[in-house]
């Protein structure tokens, strides 16, 4: 079981993140829970200073950027 | 010491830098080329380029961390507290509200006012008397 979370304030690119993630997932079939975190003192806490970022069991994998399909299955993989 | 709060209005911002506060933009160059804030102590470090350069700043000296709307500036003002800074506040609403209340500024304040009138709040289609982070019917006209 994976834990994602997205941080993202609410911005455009967060919901496309989020979006893509989700639909990656359900693609997978990879057993996950997704966590949307949009309080800016708990973004904080990951010390990222752009959004969106997704994280995968605690790692920073991506930020800044909405990533593809491809690129969120390669780090489901 | 004592822990400060986090934000703080354009209005208090001014008192700061009466005290000799120094204003950090975290706007990108172009911005700050069109429109910037006049105060004496003044630097820009864009975010594109703040997690290489944070530590150009004091951490003896009162910082207002000031962006566009006041969204940036406030990732950058926990970065700097989770950098061990203390002595750190945004400044909400950033160069907009700035604007709005008039204090000096160098440069064009036509785009900021156009696309604050333009896009009302957060994006979405409004009359400039409404704001999102206001009461409705202030007389503030800024959005967040």
């Amino acid at each position: 079981m994976k834990n994602i979370k997205i941080l993202g304030t609410g911005c455009a690119k967060c919901k496309q993140m989020e979006s893509i993630v989700r639909s990656t997932i359900a693609e997978m079939g990879v057993e996950a829970t997704v966590e949307k975190i949009e309080d800016i003192e708990k973004i904080m806490e990951y010390n990222v200073l752009v959004t969106p970022v997704l994280v995968i069991d605690e790692e920073i994998k991506i930020k800044g950027f909405v990533p593809s399909s491809a690129q969120v299955k390669a780090l489901l993989a | 010491m004592e822990v400060q709060s986090v934000e703080i209005c354009p209005t208090t911002t001014q008192q700061w830098v009466k005290k000799g506060a120094l204003l950090v933009d975290v706007r990108e160059r172009d911005e700050v080329a069109t429109l910037a804030y006049n105060v004496p102590n003044i630097v820009n470090i864009p975010l594109s380029e703040f997690e290489e350069r944070y530590m150009e700043l004091p951490k003896d000296q009162e910082l207002v961390m000031v962006c566009r709307s006041g969204q940036r500036s406030l990732k950058a003002t926990y970065y700097l507290r989770n950098q061990g800074y203390t002595q750190v506040v945004n400044m909400q609403h950033g160069i907009i509200r700035w604007v709005q209340k008039g204090f000096p500024t160098i440069g064009d304040t036509s785009s900021v006012i156009e696309k604050s009138a333009d896009s009302g709040c957060c994006g979405t289609p409004s009359t400039a008397k409404q704001s999102c982070c206001d009461t409705p019917g202030s007389s503030s006209t800024a959005c967040c």
